[in-house]
């Protein structure tokens, strides 16, 4: 539970005068709380490395059991600084953030999250209009999370369809379907959602669906979260 | 008895940020050997806070009346305005001399994880005196954090259609530091901020 990994900063909370406790996605010990002595007063050593998205070299210390573990060095590998200079982006990079933090399990490795995380805030701080980032980070989070839709055929029987129902995260036929939002995918979206889940995350740029099949996507993406997943995400537009 | 009131009162001392057991302990011992007057001018202040502390209508910061004192002010610059996040900041601000116009505390920074949005802070009274009063500088002392950065960042939006400056404070390292600690985002503020020697 404590040693030395990679982090990137989800959110911090004051405690008390000075202190902060700071929520990190860790490359090898999941999501970790760790309390930071005194990060707020001037001179701190930890300077500005514990802003949000900070992706950093993090050493925690404390007994094996401690739920709150101390962070005792914090040396930035990339500050994320221009994402965080940019209002919209920012907010969907705050976005991710509450994702990772309501969607992951708290324990073992993270590699892959830890990867996803910081594809998507490399994405967003090259272009923080981006749709495809966004979209693609929350498909490839359900799927890490065990919330992947499934969109191969009727999930009951087999059978030939293609109308999503996002309260069973699948598809159903005629003869299995159930009450309920459903939402008919065509057949380019569904091979987009397939490639855009196997894909290798540094050969995603490759990928460039058209601005219709792009907001069919975000449609689906938001229904399955809607109705499927059920996450309230606090961070919107301001 | 006696132990009754003591721990009831090393319990109430423990409630305060960064006040231990033990620091606690220390204080209520202190306390009871108080001269009577002192002790109770102590325990009559924490009662007249509670009962009379209120927001300052203009600004935001605490007060005992309609308006505070620096609002009440007329030898003070009332053509600037200082936006702070919290009302204990306006002390820091005053206690550097640096500054001679008014307030306007925000009471938080935005901060979209949290659902700090900006309907939730004072940005609308602010943009309201800045409408009204005729203010030629407002001067962003939010914290030189992300919550402050995105704060200001909307300050300035929120203000983009009124004649009016909208500088922040400088970003830089402390006095009496050493630029080996510097992290990289503070060095390059520094330099950004860099200005001419005179
Ligand atoms: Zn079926
Ligand atoms: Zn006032």
């Amino acid at each position: 539970m404590t040693g030395r990994t990679e982090g990137i900063v989800l959110r911090s909370r004051t405690l008390g005068e000075a202190d902060l406790i700071i929520e990190y996605l860790t490359k090898d010990f999941g999501t970790r709380s760790a309390f930071a002595k005194s990060p707020r007063k001037i001179k701190s050593r930890f300077g500005g490395s514990l802003e949000p998205f900070t992706h950093a070299r993090i050493a925690l210390t404390g007994k094996e059991d401690a739920n709150l573990p101390r962070l005792t060095q914090s040396d930035i590998i990339r500050s994320f600084h221009p994402l965080r200079e940019n209002t919209p982006g920012f907010i969907k990079a705050c976005q991710f953030a509450e994702l990772v933090m309501k969607l992951l399990p708290s324990e073992g490795r993270s590699h892959n999250a830890f990867a996803l995380m910081l594809w998507g805030l490399d994405g967003l701080e090259k272009d923080p209009a981006s749709v495809l980032v966004p979209l693609v980070f929350k498909l490839r989070l359900l799927e890490l999370a065990g919330y992947a839709p499934a969109l191969n055929g009727c999930t009951r029987c087999g059978g030939q369809t293609d109308v999503f129902y996002p309260r069973d995260g699948a598809l159903l036929c005629g003869g299995c379907k159930k009450e309920g939002p459903a939402l008919g995918l065509s057949a380019a979206l569904i091979a987009l959602h397939k490639s855009l889940s196997v894909f290798p995350l540094e050969k995603l740029s490759r990928i460039k669906p058209s601005g219709a099949l792009l907001t069919e996507l975000e449609r689906f993406v938001e229904l399955h979260f809607s109705e499927g997943v059920n996450v309230h995400i606090r961070s919107v537009k301001f | 008895m006696a132990r009754g009131v003591i721990e009831n009162l090393i319990e109430q001392l423990t409630k305060l940020p960064g006040v231990g057991r033990k620091s606690a302990q220390r204080l209520a011992f202190f306390i009871l050997n108080m001269k009577d007057e002192d002790a109770l001018a102590l325990a009559g202040a924490i009662t007249a806070l509670k009962q009379n502390a209120r927001f300052c209508q203009k600004c935001f910061n605490i007060t005992d009346s309609d308006t505070c004192e620096i609002c009440r002010d007329s030898l003070r610059d009332r053509k600037r305005i200082c936006v702070v996040e919290e009302p204990s900041n306006i002390l820091v601000v005053e206690r550097s001399g640096g500054f001679n116009g008014l307030y306007h505390v925000l009471q938080g920074a935005l901060s979209p994880i949290d659902g700090i949005t900006p309907a939730m802070l004072r940005i609308k009274e602010l943009v309201d005196r800045v409408h009204n009063d005729g203010v030629d500088e407002v001067v962003i002392a939010t914290n030189p954090n992300t919550r402050g950065e995105v704060t200001a960042r909307h300050i300035k939006e929120a203000l983009g259609s009124f004649n009016v400056a909208v500088t922040r404070i400088a970003y830089g390292l402390p006095l009496g530091g050493d630029i080996e600690f510097a992290d990289e985002i503070t060095m390059k503020k520094s330099l950004e901020g860099r200005t001419r020697l005179e």
